[in-house]
């Protein structure tokens, strides 16, 4: 189980949002806490209000854009999805993600004398 | 970084929209919570339960409320919301309180704002309708003088011009009253002969047709510019104007353009309406001065090129001046001929000349009255402070930390300061046109119109929140300052003790009365000034004499025909019933209309640069019998002083005593145009202004001396009310020629008033400033006595029932107040003996520590201030021990 409190994991966890948001189109907080959930197979356990800072920390950077809309069950909710500007940034910081990634993957690997 | 703007940017419209982003985040998060719940139900859980869980696994609603809230808006801006509707919500429970405050900082911040908008429409705003003043000077060649004449001749202007290496540009033009015909009936207007290229050195683009252009300098180019204000007058803003033809001294011009609407010349603060090339001085005026290198009537204005300092640029004209004063001597004999450059502001052509001491030292004077209302207020805030003690002392307890409280109370400040400043600009759109009414009926094109411009409104909100931060501060650090479990366990009665003994409160009433102090001995002094010009012996007596003026050779009298006139015109004015004697003259005293002339005088050698510009009076048979100026010596002018006889001349005293002192000055001569005999020496009486030491006059009759430009004032002394005497000399004017118009009709005594007018102008701010600030310095002593008096009830009342006498508790009271008024007296005449000094030169026949001035105002504001401390003394003695020991 990990746990997504720490200052280090709101840069992840906006990119997580952010990538949602591209490959699932317009979506509400809720949704976006489920679609979450359901691809990190439960693990990745988050407390779902900080989804909400994470989308006004993008909104507030021009990354993604929010409407009123109503839900598939007929509620009144807010659907954010990614902008171009958004899309730019994800491509950077994917990128910026998966060297990092190989970077400490390759650190622990490292054997000693090797 | 892009990003961070935009984030910055972002937030700064959250805190605009503060309400609508709360509503909407807990619509979201309503909306998630039950979304989570009924998929908790879909698992089968109850109701409750889901509900239960859903906000389990949302993880605290409320903190991630408050955390959103505080990331979406701008911190400071959401706290100072907060505050400014804190504020508001606090001065609208105590009414009283709020207007009493803004009302007195209304007061102090708009008699700033109201001298501050004269500043700016004269000092700052020099020229109106002219861009990038600051870079232009006038020119001046001789002594400093607030009265100069103009300093040039048009040859010494064109070497000036045409070889300096300082000037983007230098213009001449030479200012005076034209009479207008050809459009509508005749008219006088002022206007300007100019050099070519007037409007291209001003920067001043005609809004219809053009300038003039270099070469219509020469003679023959009859080509004039109006003034907006013609246009719409006379032409009706007809835009076919252009082509047409209108008389000027009875010559036809050709109107070639209009000037923009704002634009009225460049002299500070006189209108011109009509601009024609100085070419046409024959046509204009039958003289010819642009020939003569010795007829010194252009004044020269220029625009320095960049980067160059003044004091380069004056060096380099000053050069050129000792070249061309070598090449032609003669021209400049008698003459200083050093050349100094001034900026606008101060000027000496123009009313700048007079206004830019007067009206700085003015401001200087508000500001003291500012500072005083702010004292007032701050000492309203710190009675208010005590009240509020629980409120503040709450508000710490429950985490506020101090400099939240001093944030909040400063911004409540703030809010009064700006109210006041709201109040001040409203009344200073009503005083700022007041100016022109402090100057008496004149001569002058004067143009005086301030108004609330875009710096006046700058200045009124810096000055409010300047205000606001010297009134609110010290009460503000002090009452957030609280020990907050004393308080709260404080009983009301207590309240008292601590504040009674409060050093801030009674500091500030000593600076109140150490303020007014200060300001009642300047209105003193301006006050006794103003007296003593007033009722300072003129030379002449100015009683029942009326003065009217009019004008002959734009009418087409000509140096043979106007002798004629005058003589006749004499003749039926001293017919006339009621009048007593009437003379002429080309001036009439104390209204800026005294004329000069470059004089030899006989047996006199004058020093090197030393001027020989002397005021010159032309005046008409009996004029010193006329006047009531009596002669020391010789005879009086006659009217067989005419043409043909010995070319005559009278002298003032001073005239004598600088010249010829000693000596006989009968059968001496001086030269103007000619060699005159002095055939009388006359008391000096005074011409420009009141408090002007004599100077020397010399005075030529008017039947010898014609002049090109001249007006010529009647004087006429009555029987009765001169008033009254108005139409009869119009209607003998206009018997003799109908068409001559007949201006100016007014009492000398009221005319004459120009003579103090800058006394009169200090006299009544400092006097309406120093009764509001011993207006101010009462309430304010009377509010903190009172108030400390009321909250010692109890005391007095336990001082009362172990036997203290009711007089005693009169003289606690009385002399608790007393204490604080010698001690803002001794502090306030302290201040005014050191500030004072700097008022000497506004000063006449006052000293600026005028031991009278200083000991009767002192002896005013003790009594005053007395007078405020004896209600609340009254009041205290009257306390019944009983019930004010049941008072609690």
């Amino acid at each position: 189980m990990v746990e997504v409190k720490s200052e280090v994991f709101q840069g992840t966890l906006d990119l997580m949002v952010l990538k949602t948001l591209e490959v699932l189109g317009p979506l509400h907080g809720y949704g976006i806490a489920r679609r979450i959930e359901q691809l990190s197979d439960q693990l990745l356990r988050l407390n779902e209000g900080t989804v909400y800072a994470s989308l006004l920390r993008l909104a507030q950077k021009g990354w993604i854009r929010s409407e009123w809309g109503t839900s598939e069950n007929n509620r009144r909710a807010r659907f954010y999805s990614i902008s171009a500007a958004g899309r730019r940034q994800l491509a950077r910081e994917a990128q910026n993600w998966e060297r990092f990634s190989g970077v400490i993957g390759r650190i622990l690997q490292m054997q000693t004398g090797g | 970084m892009l990003t961070a703007v935009r984030v910055f940017a972002s937030r700064l419209l959250g805190s605009f929209r503060r309400k609508r982003l709360d509503a909407e985040i807990e619509e979201e998060f309503q909306s998630h919570l039950q979304m989570l719940a009924d998929r908790f139900v879909g698992q089968g859980m109850t109701k409750t339960e889901a509900l239960r869980a859903a906000r389990q696994q949302f993880g605290g609603v409320a903190q991630v409320e408050e955390e959103l809230r505080k990331r979406s808006g701008l911190a400071f801006l959401d706290l100072l919301w907060q505050d400014l509707r804190y504020g508001l919500r606090m001065l609208r429970k105590s009414p009283g309180f709020t207007v009493v405050a803004v009302l007195t900082l209304a007061l102090g911040i708009g008699a700033n704002s109201t001298i501050f908008s004269w500043i700016s429409s004269t000092l700052l705003n020099p020229i109106p309708g002219v861009t990038h003043t600051a870079d232009l000077v006038t020119v001046m060649r001789g002594e400093r003088s607030d009265h100069p004449t103009p300093p040039f001749s048009y040859l010494d202007y064109r070497d000036l011009r045409d070889h300096n290496r300082s000037f983007a540009g230098l213009l001449a033009y030479h200012d005076d009253f034209m009479s207008l015909t050809g459009v509508g009936k005749p008219e006088r207007v002022y206007g300007a002969l100019t050099s070519g290229n007037y409007f291209d050195v001003l920067g001043v683009h005609p809004i219809l047709g053009r300038g003039f252009l270099p070469s219509e300098e020469q003679p023959g180019a009859a080509v004039a510019v109006i003034s907006y204000a013609l246009w719409q007058t006379h032409f009706g803003r007809d835009s076919s104007v252009i082509g047409k033809t209108l008389r000027i001294n009875r010559h036809p011009y050709t109107i070639i353009g209009v000037a923009p609407p704002e634009f009225q010349g460049c002299k500070a603060g006189l209108r011109s309406d009509i601009w024609i090339p100085l070419g046409m001085d024959r046509l204009a005026w039958g003289a010819n001065r642009p020939e003569d290198r010795a007829t010194f009537w252009l004044n020269v204005l220029g625009r320095m090129r960049p980067g160059v300092t003044g004091a380069q640029a004056q060096a380099d004209l000053n050069l050129l001046m000792r070249q061309i004063v070598e090449h032609s001597p003669d021209a400049h004999r008698g003459t200083a001929n050093q050349i100094t450059l001034d900026p606008l502001w101060r000027s000496p052509f123009g009313v700048n000349a007079y206004f830019y001491e007067t009206l700085p030292m003015l401001l200087g004077l508000a500001s003291v009255l500012l500072l005083l209302a702010c004292a007032n207020v701050a000492n309203l805030l710190l009675v208010r402070s005590v009240v509020r003690r629980r409120e503040l002392a709450i508000r710490l307890a429950i985490g506020a930390t101090r400099a939240q409280l001093v944030c909040q109370l400063l911004v409540e400040s703030l809010i009064l300061g700006l109210a006041g400043g709201v109040v001040a600009i409203v009344m200073t759109f009503w005083t700022s046109g007041r100016l022109a009414e402090l100057v008496p009926p004149n001569t002058l094109p004067l143009t005086l119109g301030a108004h609330v411009d875009d710096r006046v409104l700058l200045v009124t909100a810096a000055a409010s929140i300047f205000a606001a931060l010297i009134f609110g501060i010290l009460p503000a650090l002090r009452s957030s300052g609280l020990a907050v479990q004393t308080v709260l366990k404080e009983e009301a009665g207590t309240v008292s003790m601590a504040f009674h003994k409060s050093r801030l409160s009674s500091g500030l009433v000593v600076a109140q009365i150490a303020f007014s102090l200060l300001l009642l001995i300047c209105a003193g002094l301006f006050t006794r000034s103003l007296e003593n010009a007033q009722y300072s012996d003129p030379g002449f007596d100015p009683s029942h004499v009326l003065v009217a003026s009019y004008e002959l050779s734009p009418a087409g009298y000509t140096s043979e025909t106007y002798v004629a006139f005058d003589r006749q015109l004499i003749a039926k004015l001293a017919a006339l019933p009621g009048v007593k004697s009437v003379t002429l003259a080309d001036f009439s005293p104390l209204s800026f209309t005294i004329h000069t002339d470059y004089l030899e005088v006989g047996g006199y050698v004058p020093q090197p640069r030393e001027s020989m510009e002397i005021s010159r009076a032309i005046v008409g048979p009996d004029y010193f019998h006329v006047m009531g100026t009596s002669l020391i010596s010789g005879r009086d002018f006659t009217g067989a002083d005419g043409p043909g006889a010995q070319p005559v001349a009278i002298v003032n005293q001073a005239f004598v005593d600088r010249y010829w002192p000693g000596q006989n000055a009968i059968g001496k001569r001086v030269k103007d145009d000619e060699w005159l005999t002095v055939v009388g020496v006359a008391r000096n009486a005074k011409y420009r202004l009141l408090t002007y030491p004599p100077e020397p006059v010399v005075y030529l009759p008017l039947y010898q001396t014609y002049r090109y430009t001249q007006d010529t004032v009647i004087h006429l002394r009555a029987l009765g009310d001169p008033q009254a005497m108005a139409f009869a000399v119009e209607r003998a004017v206009h018997q003799m020629n109908p068409d001559l118009p007949l201006f100016d009709v007014n009492p000398l005594t009221v005319t004459m008033q120009m003579g103090v007018v800058f006394q009169r102008i200090a006299a009544v701010f400092a006097a309406s400033y120093g009764v509001l600030a011993m207006l101010l310095a009462a309430v304010g002593i009377y509010g903190v006595v009172a108030y400390a008096t009321r909250q010692r009830t109890r005391e007095i009342g336990i001082r009362m029932a172990l036997g203290s006498e009711r007089a005693d508790i009169f003289r606690l009271v009385l002399g608790q107040g007393l204490r604080l008024a010698v001690a803002g007296l001794a502090i306030g005449v302290a201040l005014s003996l050191v500030l004072t000094r700097f008022l000497k030169s506004s000063l006449y026949g006052v000293g600026a520590t005028d031991a009278l001035t200083f000991v009767t105002v002192a002896i005013a504001l003790t009594a005053v201030t007395a007078v405020a401390c004896y209600i609340p003394a009254r009041r205290a003695m009257r306390v019944d021990p009983m019930v004010a020991l049941r008072h609690e």
